[in-house]
């Protein structure tokens, strides 16, 4: 196989972390958005949280995506 | 086509001479280079918007007045509630990151600018300088006490040296994520902007080359990407906000993490 | 996906510089990292000393302003609560002192009523009791008329009677003691 062949494949399976980081999205907003329709007066203060539980979350599918970026750009 | 990554290449705008740090043999080129220059904008941006906004201040406030005490006060309610009382005294920090980060991010987003924060060198120095303040203040302030940090409380103890290493890890990439996912986030949304615009321009192009109806097929096509372009850029205006609420937020809590030292509020 | 894939090809035939990404293309890394520094402090200290202090400086004075406006209203309220109370506390005093008033005048005309009343009572008793004297004195004088007449009446009486002419004090004796046996 050609060297910038199995750059490109390893590249497209190094975006495969993402979907981690969409799962773990989908929950948190997901629970959040339960929680809050069930007790709306409450929701307003863990909006800091929510955010903070996206940004971890998140981070760990902006790593593979820039680790895909590092390898085909590399 | 150019490449969706040359957007990010950073060139010399004005030659300055080079600076060698004293003591060591290393030299920095010192250069006004379109990032630096993209700082620059921001910063001054910044003062003049912070210098028009204080000038005359009034107790009835005008629309002007009432987005710059907005953001102020969105800040100050942040650092309030994560920190408690402490928070006033590292608000001036904490408003200067956030309005920093955001105005370089929002400035990006005008096409043909540069994103000074789509630069890992831009988020890693804006990380370590948040991260060494945190170590700074957490010695200065607990002394070895800090390390309370690692070891949550009512821990049974053959779990201590464990945990000590989990969360020493976790702390240690702490830098690590911050400044990734704000170079991260600005790199993957200026990239994404940047292969939708190619889109239109090759799809204009076979729309111009004609032939066998992809005429059409390409009008279509490159007005799809145009609409794309259109919603992305839209998606990258919350993006940049809320990055930037985001690397303040987490700015807080590592600061509060160093002044309480783990034991609560 | 074709043109992506177009150009990520093209991204790697023709890198624009040596190591990938321009982003770490170590060279330019000092100055940014130097440039990022001296500005991120001169925005540092111009919001600590000079933005921040100034912003907080107007939102407490309009808090501050808000609280005066807010003790001004209450204060004012309370004024005009105190007024009200005043005001009621004032009537009811002068709705007592009319009421007081009106006794008072009341008791003084009826004080000057019942005097007038009692001499007017003394002068009529006193027009009455000398009537009286006056009512006794003439009845008196009429008694003694009466007694004159009444021996006259005798003395008429016996001489025609008798045909003897009666002396006229016999007469009066007898008219005398008529009247005792009749009274």
């Amino acid at each position: 196989m050609d060297a910038s062949a199995a750059k490109l494949i390893g590249a497209g399976l190094a975006t495969m972390g993402m979907i981690g980081a969409g799962i773990g999205v989908g929950t948190i907003f997901g629970n959040f958005l339960s929680g809050a329709l069930r007790n709306p007066s409450a929701a307003g203060g863990q909006f800091t949280n929510l955010m903070l539980g996206t940004a971890l979350v998140e981070a760990l599918g902006i790593l593979a995506f820039v680790l895909s970026l590092v390898i085909l750009f590399s | 086509m150019a490449s969706p990554m040359e957007q990010f290449q950073i060139k010399k705008i004005v030659d300055l001479p080079d600076f060698t740090i004293p003591g060591t043999n290393y030299t920095v080129d010192m250069a006004i280079t379109n990032s630096s220059l993209a700082m620059f904008v921001a910063a001054g941006a910044l003062i003049l918007f912070f210098a028009f906004l204080t000038a005359s201040p009034k107790v009835v406030p005008g629309r002007f007045q009432v987005v710059g005490e907005g953001v102020f006060t969105f800040i100050d309610d942040l650092a309030t509630s994560v920190m408690g009382h402490e928070g006033r005294k590292y608000f001036p920090f904490i408003f200067t990151i956030f309005t920093f980060v955001l105005t370089m991010n929002l400035l990006g987003l005008i096409p043909g600018n540069f994103t000074a924060t789509s630069q890992l060198a831009v988020t890693v120095t804006l990380a370590v300088l948040v991260f060494s303040l945190v170590l700074i203040i957490g010695f200065w302030k607990h002394g070895l006490g800090f390390f309370k940090l690692f070891v949550p409380s009512g821990l049974p103890l053959p779990m201590v040296p464990l945990l000590f290493l989990i969360e020493l890890f976790s702390f240690l990439l702490r830098p690590v994520t911050l400044s990734l996912r704000l170079f991260g986030n600005m790199l993957g949304g200026h990239v994404a902007l940047k292969v939708f615009a190619g889109f239109i321009v090759a799809l204009g192009g076979m729309a111009f080359a004609g032939g066998f109806g992809l005429h059409n097929l390409g009008i279509a096509g490159a007005v799809l990407s145009m609409g794309g372009v259109v919603a992305l850029t839209a998606l990258e205006l919350l993006v940049a906000c809320l990055q930037a609420f985001v690397f303040a937020i987490l700015t807080t809590i590592y600061l509060n993490d160093a002044v309480t030292a783990g034991h609560g509020h | 996906m074709a043109p992506a894939h177009e150009q990520t090809h093209t991204g790697t035939e023709e890198p624009p510089h040596e190591g990938g990404l321009p982003q770490f293309q170590l060279e330019y890394w000092g100055g940014q990292i130097v440039w990022l520094l001296l500005l991120f402090t001169l925005l540092y200290f111009l919001m600590s000393r000079v933005f921040v202090p100034r912003m907080r400086k107007v939102l407490d004075t309009r808090a501050q302003t808000i609280a005066d406006a807010v003790e001004q209203a209450r204060r004012a309220q309370d004024e005009a609560k105190a007024m009200a109370e005043a005001g009621r506390a004032e009537v009811a005093e002068a709705r007592a002192a009319a009421q007081r008033a009106g006794a008072e005048a009341k008791a003084r005309a009826n004080a000057a009523a019942a005097k007038r009343q009692a001499a007017e009572d003394e002068r009529l008793n006193a027009k009455m009791a000398e009537a009286e004297v006056r009512i006794r004195a003439s009845r008196d004088k009429a008694m003694s008329n009466v007694g004159a007449i009444a021996s006259d009446t005798a003395q008429a009486m016996i001489e025609k009677l008798t045909g003897v002419k009666a002396t006229a004090a016999d007469a009066a004796a007898l008219a005398a003691a008529t009247a005792k046996g009749n009274a």
